[in-house]
């Protein structure tokens, strides 16, 4: 058994794709416990009772809809128009667009390519330096995970079985103290870059409110609706397919209806990625739930740790290394499962949890040796990867302070709830 | 031979294209029209099978999404391997792991489908009159398609270790 699981860790590492790897594994739990092969594809099959996966393939494609249409561009205009005449505005913009674009694409790498190619020269243009500007747009592109409605959000609600408006509230105010730590990081990084300060134009501010009036009332509809109570966050999903579909094919016209069938396989491609990940894992975890591996997990746990603070110490390294080889969503579905039980033992808040989980899961996204955001980065930009890399440093710290206050004051996540 | 192939290609990708866009557009109308039903109309019709019906398309989307993912070879990996090394030994190594996930799938599929004639056996309904083994039977199809797929890989990085030239031509 352990000569097996060795050879399908070797296998992962080596690049087999990882529903096949889960599955193996929970096949050969099934064998070796005398239970049904088939209960796999019951597992499988389970995929349709969970009301709540409809939202995954609903947000996917709004999201890639927005980001082939021009919203983009209109998010920054918009920004830049509110924020753009401070000192280190700039930046700013980039930081808060990036978090709003993020939380409806979810964070697949999207955000790099659509709102990157546009920030990246207007940066440059504004007299940042070059290695500010690759570092802030690279770690931009992971901003706003914490924010409703995103992917890993709803993914880990359903996995540990946690009311998604409760994550949805819990996300706000620390997806903000982020910003607010990275935007003052920005500022005082660039003190020295003294320019007059820029005026600020009501004007401007209305002409970009008039050309976004289509996906204005987009964070009020989602956000509105499950903050209210109005929608179930299905329903949130649906109304937002339809209506960035209304807008932006049959209003704005920026999609035209030949590419409906390419965009639509883009997005379904990653949901079907997603599923399937999500679809073994559900084996897997009931082979694991089955033969009480948390229970054993939490008493070798237990004795390494006495008190919640230590296990949360622990807990972080624990992910931040998880977070450097596993991409969010296989980690959500193989590990929640695992640890939540350990966490409740040390009286962690399983909402807490979710946000300090998906919040050390976004630095994996600029950590060698597997993060995205590094590579889509460096493909985008034309730039080597090691100076992507030393370039994203900074940030990486400061993100990795933001972490550790989110894991240490669990009354920021819960505040809200 | 090989224009047969070519176009049993483009034929695949036309329908997995043509399902997705048929399963979402669905889904997303059903969604609707149900919201539209209960705030609006005071739940005038009855929906009854409504939830079911968009719940299924869920495993479907799943399924055919997850097809595609393998068409375009998008399946969620560990992404080390290409960025260390490079040459001949990252297509053995593609090789190699891309034989044992067509395998796993294989194995996947055989135990979906014996699940499924278990099914049929068993006479359950749902959506009033749709027999569940035909709506589940997508998953035995899809792992057998998923399978498949993950072998012309092999096959196709074995020409391209083996006949280079004709490879690139």
């Amino acid at each position: 058994m352990i000569l097996v699981s060795l050879i399908l860790l070797v296998l992962a590492v080596l690049g087999a794709p990882l529903f096949a790897i889960i599955a193996t594994s929970a096949m050969m739990g099934f064998h070796s416990s005398d239970t049904e092969l088939m209960t796999i594809a019951l597992e499988l099959m389970s995929i349709a009772q969970m009301p709540i996966l409809t939202a995954i393939p609903l947000f996917t494609f709004a999201g890639y809809l927005l980001s082939e249409s021009k919203a983009p561009q209109r998010l920054v205009r918009l920004t830049n128009a509110l924020f753009g005449w401070m000192p280190g505005g700039l930046a700013l913009v980039c930081l808060a667009a990036c978090a709003f674009f993020t939380a409806f694409t979810g964070a697949s790498g999207v955000t790099i390519i659509a709102l990157g190619a546009i920030l990246y020269p207007a940066l440059k243009q504004d007299g940042y330096s070059d290695r500010f500007n690759l570092g802030l747009v690279t770690s931009s592109g992971s901003l706003g995970l914490l924010f409703a409605p995103s992917l890993p959000l709803i993914l880990y609600g359903v996995v540990a079985e946690v009311s998604i408006d409760d994550l949805f509230r819990a996300g706000i105010l620390p997806g903000l103290a982020m910003l607010v730590m990275l935007s003052g990081y920005s500022i005082w990084v660039n003190r020295d870059n003294r320019k007059p300060m820029g005026s600020f134009s009501l004007r401007e501010v209305g002409a970009a409110l008039r050309e976004a009036v289509w996906e204005l009332p987009l964070p009020v509809v989602v956000l509105g609706g499950i903050y209210s109570g109005f929608f179930a966050v299905s329903e949130a999903a649906a109304i937002t397919a339809l209506y960035v579909f209304i807008a932006e094919v049959l209003i704005n016209r920026e999609i035209a209806w030949r590419e409906l069938p390419r965009i639509t396989r883009d997005s379904m491609v990653l949901v079907g990625g997603i599923l399937m990940i999500l679809g073994v894992s559900l084996a897997s975890t009931y082979y694991m739930i089955d033969t009480e591996v948390p229970q054993k997990l939490l008493g070798l746990v237990a004795e390494l740790v006495s008190s919640p603070t230590s296990f949360l110490i622990l807990l972080l390294i624990f992910l931040l290394i998880l977070g450097a080889i596993l991409d969010i969503f296989s980690a959500i579905v193989l590990v929640v499962p695992l640890i939540l039980p350990i966490a409740a033992g040390f009286g962690v808040n399983e909402v807490h949890l979710g946000i300090v989980f998906l919040a050390a899961m976004q630095l994996g996204y600029l950590t060698p040796p597997v993060g995205l955001n590094l590579f889509i980065a460096s493909y985008r930009f034309e730039k080597p990867i090691m100076h992507v890399y030393s370039a994203t440093f900074p940030f990486l710290i400061i993100l990795l302070l933001s972490v550790i206050l989110i894991a240490f004051w669990p009354a920021l996540s819960l505040f809200l709830v | 031979m090989k224009k047969l192939l070519a176009s049993l290609e483009r034929a695949g990708k036309l329908a997995e294209n043509a399902a997705l866009l048929v399963l979402l557009g669905t889904m997303i109308g059903v969604s609707v029209f149900q919201i539209v039903n209960r705030q609006l109309l005071g739940g005038s019709f009855s929906l009854s099978w409504a939830d079911e019906l968009v719940k299924m398309i869920v495993l479907w989307l799943a399924m055919v999404g997850s097809i595609a993912a393998s068409r375009d070879n998008k399946h969620i990996r560990i992404d080390l391997i290409t960025h260390i090394l490079s040459g001949t030994i990252v297509a053995w190594i593609k090789i190699v792991v891309d034989l044992f996930a067509a395998g796993v799938c294989a194995m996947i599929g055989w135990q979906a489908w014996r699940l499924v004639r278990e099914e049929m056996s068993w006479g359950d309904m749902i959506l009033g009159e749709l027999p569940l083994w035909i709506a589940h039977a997508i998953v035995p199809a899809a792992f057998i398609l998923i399978s498949y797929r993950f072998f012309v890989r092999v096959l196709t990085l074995l020409h391209g270790i083996l006949k280079p030239q004709e490879a690139a031509a």
